[in-house]
């Protein structure tokens, strides 16, 4: 027979278990959250280029380069010496443009604001020497204003600016380094249709939000 | 054209697949000559590493021709005899300039899933799974190769393709084992696998300076090829107590250095290996490193112990305390072919190596489910199947 002694011991562990998880879980996900300032997203990400801080400067003034590195993502318009616009469409194909106004301050910062889109963004990158002979630091941060569901929603979707600005700096190291963005998607394999479908989709899963 | 493709946990199968096409400008078109299994595809075929897809395409240890060029490669022409590095590597980043090619940063397109499991992405391999990045592999009649100018080499006109097939990825894994033991000349260095790559790492051991090279295996026929063909010392672990023989045989010192060339599936005999092979089977763990836990409790103290057996996730019962009281180096890693390569090609045209012994079952791409059965459970004396998918 259950005495009261061990049905107590037994509510007592099961609280402070379901506290204890509930409080880890908590601190996990505030961990994996962006910062929050004055109602801003706040993220920074970087990545090191082996390559010395001129030639990172070089790739963003070799408009061709430019212009095919951004291909099938953006286009580039200047509107004088160190104001640019750039045009993007939605990374999730939604049909979505956006309009952002760029300018170059200084030789190693680069910033811009989001003038006409569906989310309020600014950034900026950074150029750092990296140590050791390691190249160039590219060192980013994005703010964005976004509610709490629209951000839940593009967690699921994969339009979480955060992942769009890890992509980014991935394609641009790849371009720098070694003048293309490697893909698989058009490598034969014995799939039906409806496999590659699905196939691609983890492809997109494996893809989005990685670092090199 | 036909390639033989993954159709799920255990099952392969020849199918009629696209060929494939220039995408990039460093890109190249092989037409494959040769194309060997390798133990590593067995984790895959099995499940043991769950970043496959039906229909893709396996295999990763090739040669052949070149019949395509991107605009961009400079030092491959249409027609050359060449074999292919299994791990592609970009040439323009850190760890390509300094020689670290399956490090490199930017060969992987799709790294979440290892930077997940590992911290970190490391460089694409042709034909071996979604995680590495999702290549089609050579057991095709024809593979594209990205970044050409880096991972391929033209092979010397004396070299047969059943043997610069092994330039590939089992003599470049078998030299880096070697290379992990900074061998200065004289060491007793222990093998731990008799298969393609034990005895490529036996060989190139003795080319380093070993005195002595002691290959340890179970299977007589496999041991026997490596006695008669490198000269070296064995060890049936099925018979013997191996720690007990490898302390005898070096008179109680044990190896200077430890090379382990089995991998994630490795055997043993005894409780504690039925316990690890049931726990893997149940996904409790992913790896089972028999053969590793032996070389760490075998190696002298102060020695190296060097891994080029594929392991992919967890492993337990790591006798990490015997590693640090002893002060054992540890090194380990995937090939980095292309520093490799040529060098070994010019030693199989000087025949100071000879790796075509290893080719002990040619077959065609039809053959291939059948050929890696019996490369799997080790039938007809196997090493290894090469599939020649211009025949049959």
């Amino acid at each position: 027979m259950t005495s009261n002694a061990t049905r107590w011991a037994l509510f007592g562990v099961a609280t402070v278990t379901a506290v204890g998880v509930g409080r880890a879980a908590a601190r996990r996900r505030r961990r994996h959250q962006p910062e929050r300032q004055d109602g801003w997203y706040v993220v920074r990400r970087g990545i090191t280029v082996d390559r010395p801080i001129d030639a990172v400067v070089g790739f963003w003034t070799d408009r061709e380069r430019l212009d095919r590195a951004l291909a099938e993502w953006a286009t580039l318009e200047q509107l004088d010496a160190n104001r640019w616009r750039c045009v993007a469409g939605d990374p999730a194909g939604g049909g979505t443009e956006w309009r952002a106004e760029l300018t170059v301050d200084g030789p190693g910062r680069l910033n811009w604001r989001v003038t006409d889109g569906p989310i309020a963004q600014t950034g900026h990158v950074e150029l750092v020497p990296a140590p050791q002979d390691r190249g160039t630091e590219i060192r980013a941060e994005l703010r964005w204003r976004s509610g709490p569901v629209r951000r839940a929603l593009g967690l699921g979707t994969g339009g979480d600016p955060d992942l769009g600005l890890r992509d980014a700096l991935r394609r641009i190291k790849s371009l720098i380094e070694c003048g293309e963005m490697i893909t698989t998607r058009h490598d034969p394999s014995g799939r039906s249709p409806a496999q590659e479908w699905a196939t691609d989709k983890i492809r997109e899963k494996l893809t989005t939000g990685g670092r090199a | 054209m036909r390639a033989l493709c993954w159709e799920g946990v255990g099952k392969l199968a020849v199918r009629d697949v696209p060929e494939p096409t220039i995408r990039a400008e460093r890109d190249i078109i092989v037409k494959v000559r040769a194309s060997s299994v390798c133990g590593s595809d067995l984790h895959l075929i099995n499940g043991y590493l769950p970043a496959m897809r039906e229909g893709d395409i396996l295999g990763h240890e090739f040669m052949g021709e070149v019949v395509e060029t991107g605009p961009g490669v400079r030092r491959l022409r249409v027609g050359d005899r060449v074999v292919v590095a299994s791990v592609v590597a970009c040439g323009g980043c850190w760890y390509c300039r300094t020689e670290q090619f399956s490090l490199c940063d930017n060969s992987n397109p799709q790294p979440v899933f290892t930077e997940k499991l590992w911290g970190h992405s490391s460089a694409g391999i042709l034909g071996y799974s979604h995680a590495a990045g999702g290549y089609s592999g050579s057991h095709a009649e024809y593979v594209r190769v990205p970044f050409g100018d880096v991972g391929a080499f033209t092979v010397p006109a004396q070299v047969p393709d059943d043997s610069a097939v092994f330039a590939s990825d089992a003599m470049p894994t078998g030299w880096m084992a070697a290379d992990f033991c900074a061998l200065k000349g004289g060491e007793v260095v222990a093998v731990w696998g008799a298969g393609g790559v034990g005895q490529m790492a036996a060989r190139s051991a003795q080319i380093l300076g070993a005195e002595r090279v002691i290959v340890i295996d179970r299977l007589p026929e496999r041991l026997a090829t490596a006695a008669g063909r490198l000269g070296v010392e064995t060890i049936n672990y099925a018979e013997t107590d191996v720690l007990e023989a490898l302390r005898e045989m070096t008179a109680g010192r044990g190896p200077d250095a430890c090379i382990e060339a089995v991998g994630m599936e490795s055997h043993d005999v005894g409780p504690a290996y039925a316990y690890d092979r049931a726990k893997q089977s149940v996904r409790l763990t992913t790896d089972r490193p028999t053969s590793v836990r032996q070389a760490i409790m075998a190696c002298r103290k102060g020695g190296t112990v060097s891994i080029v057996g594929v392991y992919a996730g967890l492993v337990d019962k790591f006798p990490l305390g015997a590693a640090m009281n002893k002060a054992l180096v540890l090194r380990m890693g995937q090939m980095h072919a292309q520093r490799y390569i040529p060098m070994l090609l010019d030693r199989i045209a000087t025949g100071e190596i000879d790796p075509g012994y290893l080719a002990t079952h040619p077959m065609t791409l039809e053959q291939g489910a059948r050929g890696y059965e019996i490369f799997e459970k080790k039938e007809e004396g196997c090493l290894r199947t090469v599939l020649h998918p211009q025949a049959g």
